[in-house]
């Protein structure tokens, strides 16, 4: 699905989140929100799943307006940085959960969830755990597991709020070529927002730097590198 | 094996143990080991025909029956304002809060004339109730109002700090997975409260069953009616039969016994469940 | 640039505004029933003949009596209590030894227990009928319907107080401010006093305030080990209930509003201290 930002601003009171910001992502690309700590990602990440709501400007999904949609009409599969899994729950039923949070007349039947859950379990190579709480897991399963629940929902896009930022270097690694070979095999739009520079430059296809709510910087990693736009992407990159 | 004590190089080990024992034993344990042991020299049969009359399992009956329902209306009505106070500003919030503490706070003999007051027949609500042809006080509803205030803080005191440290990602990953709101309530929310909210629920059960004075002005005391079983102890003693007030006392003390071990059973199980209480 | 104001919205975590309200004015409903209601009926019965009659039923001999020996009871109880309290936090937050969850339970013990059967424990250990009470009455002391059996009684419903509210701070606070005094060449009352007891304070205020509460307000416990003896054993919360059964209306409800009042007061500085040093106490607590 092809994202359209178009002059999207937040303000938090008087103080401005992202000053009017504009961004196309193309249908089935691999794009990573670069930025420091109050550059203003994880607000846009947050303004495109429906968590948070616009100052002004509009959000297209696929050229169709979609500012007004609650996150539930969105179906944005959304990682969240604490992973935020239900620990009341087994991992099958995290997975589970928002195909049986669906009406009654839409919702798949018992032996069609089982089989979606066990397909999806097999695709973040963890075929053993549905019956485990999530307190049983690594950091590295539980981030897994996550993915797995947000690609329940045969979501339009997938969003990750720093996937890897709670994980150790090594687990880090591991897993930023797990969530490229499932964005791969998906073909679904995702966007991540990270802090670190190798993460975003190694594993996007597009990177848009940003700071201070505002969009510094957009283009493919190596021309990032090659040229940066400003002093600010420069110094960030070159850190 | 675990050593009983690890060496601590902090100082006091002596003094806090000898306070800590002596107290404990001067002032808990030595008069529950008094009435344990009137127990055994009473002698069990002797406690059982004590017991085994229809006037104390009736009383024994009411107050557990009672306590249970007013320790339910407490569990819905304390998670209810547990949320309104953790989650909604309003004005006045910070007076409610402070007020939840009331029960606690206010000696349960004022409590009890105070609710005698408002719910017997000439008092304001009383009347109300009377108009519409019935009685509170005086009956079984009357002594069900007084466990409901006396156990009100329970739920909502042990829930309002599991509702603050809720994760809020936690919510709105439940609202991107397609849930309404009715839905994140119900199958991620409350299962969280569960635990807390049964502790408090077994807490107020607890102090219900043993609860005297804000009961006994508004129970009427009729035998057989609107008796509670601690009142049985107390008329026991006047009588001086002090089997009679062992035996009942003991049935009491078990029964504190068996919610002291659920409160646990429910801690153990959540935490194995969840990871945490 | 295309202005779009969402007032659709609202935040995914939070219920409908409506939702809210309903639920709020409902809550406060049931709260005015069962919790204000009754308070405005204490103050609204002790002054049912007037201010004057109010003051001048407080100054009746016996209302003094159950004052001054509510009084007498709490400030013995009280700080023995606190004492206690202090000690078996310091017991069980600065070392580590078996049994320590059992040790616990059975403070916690009273907090389950009825306060009538508490006072018949108390009659079965010390009354005059047994072999420590016949002999302590032959000697001169009797305890139950007297003022230790009164003291007693209250300090065994009130004796987790202090502790339970001591403990989940002193374990969040950890040892390491004590070690480190200690390395510094500090004894240890030095250490407890120059260290510890600053870091503990106000939940060791909140802890006595809550004890000092109950104490005064103590019924059943009191009711079975007092005798209720007038103008000897007879407590406040005994004198209420006396003057009642009299119906002695403004009298017992007089003496309530002044137990009301020190409710509030506990409840206020409680509130007060919430406010003021929410982080000195502990987040979680249960009484």
């Amino acid at each position: 699905m092809q994202i359209e930002i178009d002059e999207i601003s937040k303000t938090f009171g008087v103080t401005a989140a992202l000053t009017p910001v504009s961004l196309s992502i193309p249908s089935g690309a691999l794009v990573a929100l670069l930025g420091p700590s109050g550059s203003g990602k994880t607000t846009l990440l947050r303004i495109l799943g429906g968590l948070e709501f616009a100052t002004s400007g509009r959000v297209l999904f696929d050229g169709q307006d979609a500012t007004g949609l609650t996150v539930q009409e969105r179906r944005a599969g959304f990682v969240f940085q604490s992973y935020a899994l239900f620990r009341h729950m087994t991992v099958f039923d995290n997975i589970a959960y928002g195909l049986n949070a669906r009406p009654r007349a839409q919702r798949p039947p018992k032996a069609e969830i089982a089989r979606r859950v066990t397909k999806l379990l097999d695709l973040i190579q963890l075929p053993d755990i549905g019956s485990r709480f999530p307190s049983q897991l690594s950091g590295g399963q539980r981030q897994r597991v996550a993915l797995a629940r947000a690609l329940a929902i045969e979501p339009r896009m997938l969003l990750l709020d720093e996937p890897f930022g709670a994980l150790d270097a090594k687990v880090r690694k591991e897993l930023r070529q797990g969530l490229r070979d499932i964005h791969d095999t998906t073909g679904l739009t995702t966007v991540f927002v990270t802090h670190d520079q190798d993460e975003a430059m190694e594993l996007a296809d597009l990177v848009v730097v940003m700071s201070m709510g505002k969009i510094e910087q957009i283009g493919r990693p190596q021309d990032i590198r090659a040229k940066p736009a400003s002093a600010f992407v420069k110094d960030f990159i070159g850190g | 094996m675990r050593p009983i004590l690890h060496r601590s190089p902090i100082p006091g080990l002596g003094l806090s143990a000898g306070i800590t024992i002596t107290m404990l034993s001067l002032v808990v344990l030595l008069p529950i080991g008094a009435l344990l042991l009137k127990g055994a020299s009473v002698g069990f049969g002797t406690l059982w025909t004590e017991i085994n009359t229809a006037r104390i399992w009736t009383s024994l009956w009411l107050s557990f029956r009672l306590s249970f329902y007013a320790a339910v209306f407490n569990l819905v009505f304390g998670v209810t304002l547990a949320w309104v106070l953790a989650r909604y500003s309003f004005p006045g919030r910070r007076i409610i809060d402070a007020a939840v503490d009331l029960p606690f706070a206010l000696p349960t003999a004022v409590a009890g004339i105070a609710l005698t007051a408002l719910y017997a027949p000439n008092g304001a609500f009383g009347a109300l109730a009377k108009e519409m042809g019935f009685k509170i006080a005086y009956t079984p509803l009357g002594i069900f109002i007084a466990l409901v205030f006396v156990g009100l803080p329970f739920v909502t005191r042990t829930v309002q700090p599991v509702i603050d440290e809720i994760d809020r990602e936690v919510e709105e990953a439940s609202a991107t997975l397609g849930a309404n709101r009715l839905h994140t309530l119900r199958h991620v929310i409350l299962p969280m409260l569960a635990p807390a909210a049964l502790t408090g629920f077994a807490l107020s059960l607890a102090r219900a069953v043993g609860e005297y004075g804000s009961v006994i002005f508004i129970a009427g005391n009729l035998p057989m009616k609107t008796e509670i079983a601690p009142l049985l102890i107390v008329i026991k003693l006047e009588e001086f039969n002090y089997a009679g007030a062992t035996a009942i006392g003991i049935a009491m003390l078990v029964i504190s016994f068996l919610m002291l071990l659920l409160i646990n059973a429910v801690q153990v199980w959540s935490r194995r469940r969840i990871g945490y209480v | 640039m295309s202005d779009t104001p969402n007032i659709r919205f609202r935040p995914v975590t939070t219920e409908p505004a409506l939702v809210q309200g309903l639920v709020i004015s409902g809550v406060i409903a049931v709260l005015a029933v069962l919790l204000f209601a009754p308070l405005i009926a204490v103050f609204y019965e002790a002054l049912s003949k007037g201010w004057f009659a109010a003051v001048a039923s407080l100054a009746d001999k016996e209302s003094l009596a159950a004052i001054r020996l509510t009084l007498t009871v709490a400030l013995v109880s009280v700080p023995l209590n606190a004492v206690f309290g202090v000690a078996a936090a310091w017991l069980i937050t600065k070392y580590d030894f078996r049994g320590k969850a059992f040790l616990i339970t059975l403070i916690d013990l009273p907090f389950s227990v009825s306060p009538v059967v508490a006072g018949l424990c108390i009659v079965l250990t010390f009354g005059a009928n047994t072999v420590v009470g016949g002999w302590l009455v032959d000697a001169g002391y009797p305890i139950v319907f007297a003022l230790p059996g009164i003291i007693l009684a209250s300090m065994f419903v009130t004796f987790p107080f202090v502790a339970r509210e001591l403990i989940p701070v002193m374990i969040e606070q950890g040892r390491a401010e004590e070690e480190a005094a200690l390395t510094l060449g500090a004894s240890g009352w030095r250490v407890f006093f120059t260290v510890t007891l600053p870091n503990i304070r106000w939940a060791l205020l909140y802890g006595v305030l809550l004890c000092n509460a109950r104490a005064m307000g103590e019924f059943g416990a009191v009711a079975v080990v007092s005798g209720k003896i007038r103008g000897q054993t007879a407590t406040m919360p005994i004198t209420i209930e006396m003057l009642y059964n009299e119906y002695l209306s403004v009298a017992a409800f007089t003496l309530a509003g002044v137990l009301a009042l020190l409710a509030f007061v506990t409840l206020g500085l409680k509130t007060f201290l919430e406010i003021r040093h929410a982080d000195a106490l502990a987040a979680t607590r249960r009484h």
